[in-house]
């Protein structure tokens, strides 16, 4: 049967009577497949990104250009919908598809032009405005326990200003074509590029907004404020060690501000910048360098933590020098300091230490005065074990992230704050004899607990003790360096990623949010092993190796050691920093609310945000058809006949409703065939949640009071009062205006994970605003307890869940189901805050109460 | 017993780049090659145990040096590594005698698992 054929006696709405209804329904469904196809090569591309792929640049370039496709095609089919309504969309898409094209030949494209950022305006997907040391810095701002000293960036429109003021664009290029085509020309070339800068003049506005910056971040006071002025230079990605090849300065003056923002600028052309930059193949992408502005810290002591002993680096030790005062005489050599070696294992014991005798520190905040140590300090170990262990727990945290052994600047000021001041990768020689050659014998010998399970969601090897997340667990206590063990992947877990050695899931695709969270901080991943929960056990040493998928037993230094001193880090090809730039123009959802002011064409940020866009909009146009049910029915709409008062219509794309119910207009629950739909009509018939009735209410006159609908409009949806069911074989889109609240739910649910996802919409209710409120903290906490993320704006509850299995999304459509039921009267009830509780209870109690609708739409779906 | 060589032919040289340690990881010699030509000149000198080569490149094309392998070292073997859509082009390296071919992008799992089962077929060519 063609269920399209249905649709001929549709007659389009007022004033588009010449477009039969069966072709704006056809287009709808083009819309949900071109949708699925898009997400689809999105999830491919973001797969990318965990380094278990070798894809070139072909692939890059092909992949935006079928993505283009499809969102074009979209567009038009919305513009056919709606009768051209928005127009507005091809000139968005056109304008990101440029910026991709940019991308892809290796341009930075920079959208904003703010000059000046301070470190907490450093937002998401700026890291090509502010230079990645500066957007790392900001992004370990957010680690606990650690403090980072305040500061601001010179970003890149600073550099362009510069370099376009003093008309050096064009001659830089100019020497750097020679320079790429020459090996020998990068000596000559970066004298020449080096002298031109210096002696280029900048900006008066520039000078203005950095000398501005300072002001504020000395709170207006330069006597004894001092600056590090570093280089930030884009097209790093976070790998440090060149950055090391770039200048930074300590302790400048107000005064010297500008002169080093000179000098930092000059030495991104310096010859071992270029000569390495030929060794890498990076000259396709621009150069340029945003410079980071820090203030100086006034520490009791400072030193310098080497996560790696640079003359034994295959050792299991840490090296932490120390001396009383400010840092600079540890760092510059010119006074006796402590040596401590401590262990990299948690918790970081000392195993020896060296005291000397301190005679001579730099006070602190007057550069370079330098006064006598108090006697009874000069032979006092001047770090306890205790801070030792912290300031090597933050050593690895960061050595975990630049997946390089890191030469950290720390300092402890007098109320026992450790801070980071600086962090560059540590250089230390290669072994000399491969560790690799003796990998295998070591190996051999390990006890394997994991192999092959899952997949690699984020290449890379890390070890620690196993901490297994349970939701009762406080996350704040999560042991910094632990692999972190999870059945599930639940959202609340992003916060623990960047503190995590490893991650090991039982359940969870190389596509899902956490996925998503521990790629963002390079964190070794591995996902769907099934059985990590159970097979290894909580505080047991394990080494995850998720480049060969294995877990062993206890933790092998050789591995560990192997690759953070031996193997090339994929992060840094050139391929790989494209994906990313590109992916952040492509995959992020900024459109989620269809009620926000800028849910227009012009606030479509992404490729995501489009399609969600033309989604949401072809939907809404299609279902504004009518108010009247029978309205719905006369066109080809079926009503559900069941026991539930519930007047519900369903529209069916294709494939939702069996074949069995030919044409008629009732139809029963289990002629229902699309996956979703049994799902959630499964949940919500099922007999605790309908019979339970939280008030004694005449419900059938609830349900014909389609009048007093107050949410759909709260929704964006302007939908009328019918309970409207639009259903796929594996699609679901119901409006569900129930009583005085508003539900809509749409899901896909097939089998391809990665295709799957729910989104819930709930809002409304006759009560006031803070009992509707208590309702939605109530849906909230019970999504969340299944993993959906969860957005909560005053009564209106935004719920999203992806990249679960057929079986585990048609589970949470079924306590969607539940829910609707359960919660429809229940904002009447909840009274106080405590009631809360008390409804979770029930509701979760029913849960577990034997249930024979409960497995029905998995065996027979 | 001497180490496994393997030789890497592609023109993009992210391929290499990232073949190259995670090979060597296995315990195989590994050269990597951009251009055709030095691979060419290369193969003059020797006959590695495994060639992995990409199809469409400038110059002579993945397809000719397969055929100077075959005509040199016969008892080595050919993985071909293509971009999708040339499935054709692939169907016919395995009638030229390629031992395996594999689209791009690829797992690294995948190419580790190629080489291995082409190691094992190269040993006992030369046995």
């Amino acid at each position: 049967m063609q269920p399209l054929q249905l649709f001929k006696k549709f007659f389009g709405p007022k004033g588009r009577d010449q477009i039969p209804f069966a072709e704006l329904f056809k287009r709808f469904q083009d819309i949900l497949r071109k949708n699925t196809a898009a997400m689809e090569l999105i999830a491919d591309m973001d797969g990318k990104m965990g380094g278990d792929f070798v894809f070139d640049r072909k692939y890059l370039s092909d992949s935006i250009k079928k993505l283009k496709e499809l969102v074009v095609g979209n567009a038009y089919d919305l513009n056919f919908i709606t009768n051209n309504q928005f127009l507005a969309i091809y000139e968005v898409i056109e304008s990101l598809a440029n910026e991709l094209e940019a991308e892809l030949s290796g341009k930075v494209v920079v959208r904003e032009t703010r000059r000046i950022y301070h470190f907490h305006q450093i937002d998401e997907g700026t890291e090509d405005i502010v230079g990645y040391k500066a957007y790392n810095l900001s992004k370990m701002i957010h680690l606990p326990k650690i403090y980072f000293p305040d500061g601001f960036v010179a970003s890149i429109g600073c550099f362009r200003d510069y370099l376009a003021y003093n008309n050096l664009f064009e001659k830089i290029a100019t020497l750097l074509e020679a320079c790429e085509k020459e090996d020998k020309a990068v000596g000559s070339v970066s004298n020449a590029i080096c002298l031109m800068i210096l002696g280029g003049d900048i900006p008066p506005n520039i000078r203005r907004e950095i000398l501005n910056a300072a002001n504020k971040i000395c709170h207006g006071k330069f006597e004894g404020c001092y600056l590090s002025v570093r280089s930030s230079a884009v097209g790093e990605d976070g790998d440090l060690s060149f950055a090391g090849l770039h200048d930074s300065f300590l302790n400048v003056r107000y005064g010297e501000l500008l002169s080093a923002y000179k000098k930092v600028l000059a030495s991104l052309y310096n010859s071992a910048s270029l000569a390495y930059r030929r060794q890498m193949n990076l000259f396709p992408m621009e150069m340029a360098m945003p410079v980071l502005y820090q203030r100086m810290v006034p520490s009791r002591v400072a030193g310098v933590l080497y996560t790696l002993d640079p003359s034994n680096p295959e050792g299991a030790e840490c090296i932490v020098s120390a001396s009383w005062g400010l840092g600079r005489v540890v760092v510059e050599g010119q006074a006796a300091t402590d040596t401590f070696r401590v262990l990299r294992t948690p918790p970081h014991a000392i195993t020896d230490q060296k005291i000397s005798t301190k005679t001579w520190m730099l006070a602190p905040l007057k550069s370079g005065s330098a006064r006598k140590v108090p006697a009874e300090l000069r032979n006092k170990a001047s770090l306890s074990p205790q801070e030792a262990s912290r300031i090597v727990e933050a050593g690895l945290i960061l050595e975990r992230f630049f997946k390089k052994p890191m030469d950290v600047e720390w300092s402890i000021d007098d109320k026992g704050r450790l801070w980071v001041v600086q962090a560059r990768p540590l250089r230390v020689s290669r072994p000399k004899r491969p560790l690799r050659m003796e990998l295998d014998e070591v190996l051999k010998k390990q006890r394997i607990l994991l192999k092959e399970k899952g997949m690699i969601a984020y290449r890379g090897i890390g070890a620690g003790p196993v901490w297994i997340a349970a939701n009762s667990d406080d996350l704040t206590r999560f042991p910094a360096g632990s692999v972190l063990v999870s059945h599930f992947a639940p959202p609340r877990l992003a916060e623990i990623i960047p503190r995590a050695s490893a991650i090991l899931t039982d359940i969870g695709t190389t596509t899902g949010h956490m996925a998503t969270v521990a790629r963002e901080f390079k964190v070794p991943t591995i996902v769907g092993t099934g059985e990590a929960t159970r097979v290894l056990q909580p505080e047991q040493i394990v080494t995850v190796d998720a480049e060969r998928n294995i877990v062993y037993e206890d933790c092998i230094e050789q591995l560990l050691h192997h690759q953070l001193l031996e193997k090339p880090a994929f992060e840094f090809t050139l391929e790989f920093q494209v994906l990313r730039r590109l992916l952040k123009k492509i995959a992020p959802l900024y459109l989620t609310d269809p009620t926000a002011a800028n849910f227009t064409p012009k606030g479509c940020r992404t490729f995501h945000d489009i399609m969600r866009f033309v989604h949401e909009k072809a939907f809404q146009a299609l279902a504004q058809t009518g108010a009247d049910p029978r309205h719905f029915v006369r066109r080809g709409g079926r009503r559900l006949k069941s026991q539930i008062p519930l007047d519900l219509i369903l529209i069916d794309l294709g494939g939702g409703i069996a074949e069995t119910a030919g044409r008629q207009t009732y139809v029963s629950p289990d002629q229902i065939t699309s996956i979703p739909m049994r799902a959630i009509w499964a949940g919500l018939s099922s007999p605790h949640t309908w019979n339970l009735e939280p008030i004694p209410i005449d419900f059938k006159g609830l349900m014909s009071s389609v009048t007093r609908v107050q949410g759909s409009d709260l929704l964006g949806n302007s939908l009328p009062g019918v309970n409207l069911g639009v259903i796929g074989a594996d699609y679901v889109n119901l409006s569900l205006p129930l009583g005085y609240h508003f539900t809509v739910v749409e899901a896909a649910v097939g089998p391809k994970p990665e295709n799957n996802y729910i989104t819930f919409r709930f809002a409304g209710g006759v009560t006031d605003i803070t009992r509707r409120s208590r309702r939605a903290t109530l849906l909230m906490t019970i999504l969340e307890k299944d993993g959906f993320k969860v957005e909560l704006n005053g009564d209106l509850v935004n719920a999203r869940a992806i990249d679960l299995t057929k079986e585990q999304m048609s589970g949470n459509l079924y306590l969607i189901g539940r829910l609707i039921g359960f919660t429809r009267q229940l904002d009447i009830l909840l009274k106080n805050d405590t009631d809360i509780e008390r409804y979770l209870d029930k509701f979760m109690h029913q849960a577990g109460q034997p249930d024979d609708n409960q497995d029905s739409f998995n065996k027979e779906g | 017993m001497e180490k496994t060589t393997v030789c890497i032919l592609d023109d993009e040289p992210i391929v290499g780049d990232r073949l190259k340690p995670e090979l060597e990881d296995d315990g195989y010699r590994v050269e990597v090659f951009t251009d055709s030509a030095s691979a060419l000149d290369r193969l003059d000198q020797t006959c590695f145990d495994v060639f992995i080569t990409d199809l469409k490149m400038e110059g002579v094309d993945g397809m000719g040096f397969l055929e100077r392998i075959k005509e040199k070292c016969p008892g080595s073997e050919v993985i071909v590594i293509t971009g999708y859509g040339t499935l054709e082009s692939a169907r016919e390296a395995l009638i030229k005698g390629a031992y395996d071919f594999i689209t791009k992008p690829f797992r690294i799992g995948e190419i580790r698992a190629a080489v291995k089962k082409a190691k094992k077929r190269a040993r006992r060519h030369s046995e």
